[in-house]
């Protein structure tokens, strides 16, 4: 009935010597991967990746798109990353499934609003479409919201995001992998990395499960796992902690939420997807490790948080619940460094919880950067530096960090 | 399996209890003579090691007590101090 599958790629065998080796078959990785062989010609390109393509955040996260950081460094990326989504869909030939519903993020109180007040005038201040509404508006476009003051938290207003949606996540995972082997990349599932072979300096070679790769670029592009490799095999310490994060759908409902909605008070974050699930996360447990256990104290906090500001999802059931990791660092930017402190050595780690929105517009920059050697502007500011300068960003202000259960941070 | 750990004085208890403090990064050093990138190191820097690793706890719904333990983070259970090579 479905006819035959297609296949989404030539496999081609391991070679011996590649002009890149990209370390993670994730979004960036993937998407590093494409832009070198579609922008800048760099075809001779493996992605290794130990499991399968997308295991790991790539196929974990709640695949929300938004540009409502805080600062002047990410805002102008994330807008940047944001516009990519339809200019991808029609380039890779691939339905990313982009529902661009608009976002909203709710405060509980008065600073809860004049903190919205503030990242509403950067957004505009960048050209981001970013608006703050009252509690009437937010039941306006989401008429199930619960707006009276008989909940714990009620609701002060809200900042609406309109440029910000979801999209379905292995779709991308999938069309970027299919675009990349299109310009002739290579890509290896089930093949670990295990050692990086360093020599004067410089980066030389790939030790894999099934063989070694000779090569003068890697990239670290190993999401919850870079950290790890980049101590244990360059010997190169990162100001990351991974965390375990959480999430869970419901089973499908009639459509009724049109629009990703987020409470940093409650901790909690909800989108319908297509399916009709209510796809809803957001909590880490407070302390590092590579386990991907889901608990049921969670299970029972988000079920309290949005019965609470959705009363119509009482009595639904989760279907499903599952970890992915993140790795965080302290400033809640990530670390694009590279050909720095060794030759030929690339890093694009500390995505945290924010490694989806930022996949294509990441590669793209990333891809310059490899080809050239020299860092794009846009990345400059992500410099693995700015901790020994102190110059940490100021993302960790944003108020969808505001919470009662934030606060584990060392 | 429940994650727990053993406090000194309370025993074992439920891992929610406890504020994680972070890898052991030593002793505090020296400030004669520190470099900016000394104390970013001290600071900011983990070696994220995917095995037993040392590290700070503190009894937060409990005695209030700082200590450390040795914890698989690929199980997250808690393991003895592996012997010194």
């Amino acid at each position: 009935m479905f006819g035959k599958f297609k296949i989404f790629w030539e496999k081609a065998p391991l070679k011996s010597s590649y002009d890149a080796v990209i370390i993670g078959g994730g979004l960036h990785g993937l998407a590093t991967a494409y832009y070198l062989a579609r922008n800048h010609g760099m075809k001779n390109v493996v992605v290794i990746e130990k499991h399968y393509i997308g295991y790991g955040g790539a196929g974990r996260n709640t695949a929300i798109v938004r540009a409502n950081q805080r600062t002047k460094e990410n805002l102008p990326f994330y807008n940047e990353g944001l516009k990519l989504w339809p200019k991808l869909t029609a380039e890779l030939d691939f339905n990313l499934m982009f529902n661009n519903c608009g976002n909203l993020n709710l405060a509980h109180s008065t600073a809860g609003i004049s903190a919205l007040r503030m990242q509403i005038a950067s957004a505009q201040f960048h050209g981001i479409k970013s608006e703050l509404l009252d509690p009437k508006q937010c039941k306006e476009l989401i008429p199930e919201l619960d707006i009276s003051d008989g909940i714990r938290y009620p609701i002060f207003g809200a900042m609406y995001h309109p440029p910000g949606g979801t999209l379905r996540h292995d779709a991308v995972v999938w069309g970027l992998a299919r675009g990349a082997a299109k310009f002739g990349v290579h890509i290896h599932q089930g093949t670990e990395v295990l050692e990086i072979g360093v020599k004067k300096g410089k980066i030389v070679s790939v030790e894999t499960g099934k063989g070694v790769i000779h090569t003068p670029h890697v990239l670290n592009a190993a999401g919850g796992y870079s950290a790890r490799i980049s101590f244990e095999m360059v010997g190169l310490r990162l100001p990351i902690y991974v965390l375990p994060i959480q999430a869970m759908v419901t089973e499908p409902l009639k459509p009724f939420l049109n629009h990703v909605i987020s409470s940093g008070v409650y901790h909690a974050y909800a989108s319908q997807s297509l399916k009709g699930e209510i796809v809803t996360g957001s909590h880490m447990d407070p302390w590092p490790s590579y386990t991907t256990q889901v608990t049921e104290r969670y299970i029972k906090h988000q079920a309290e948080a949005l019965t609470e500001l959705l009363p119509c999802l009482k009595g639904v059931k989760f279907m499903r619940t599952w970890a992915g990791l993140a790795d965080m660092t302290p400033d809640m930017a990530p670390i694009i460094d590279g050909n720095d402190h060794i030759q030929g050595y690339y890093m694009d780690c500390g995505w945290g919880y924010f490694g989806f929105k930022s996949a294509p517009v990441t590669g793209k920059y990333l891809a310059q950067f490899m080809a050239t050697g020299r860092c794009p502007e846009m990345l400059k500011p992500f410099t693995l530096h700015r901790y020994e300068e102190h110059r940490l960003m100021g993302e960790t202000a944003s108020p969808v960090d505001y919470g009662p259960e934030f606060g584990w941070v060392t | 399996m429940s994650f727990t750990i053993t406090c000194p004085i309370c025993g074992k208890r439920n891992g929610y209890e406890f504020r994680f403090g972070g890898e052991d990064g030593g002793p505090r050093p020296d400030e004669e003579g520190l470099t900016s990138r000394d104390w970013c190191e001290y600071v900011h820097m983990h070696n994220n090691i995917g095995g037993p690793q040392k590290e700070w706890w503190y009894h937060r719904h409990g005695c209030g007590l700082w200590f450390t333990i040795w914890r698989d983070k690929r199980t997250n259970l808690e393991v003895d101090e592996p012997e010194a090579k």
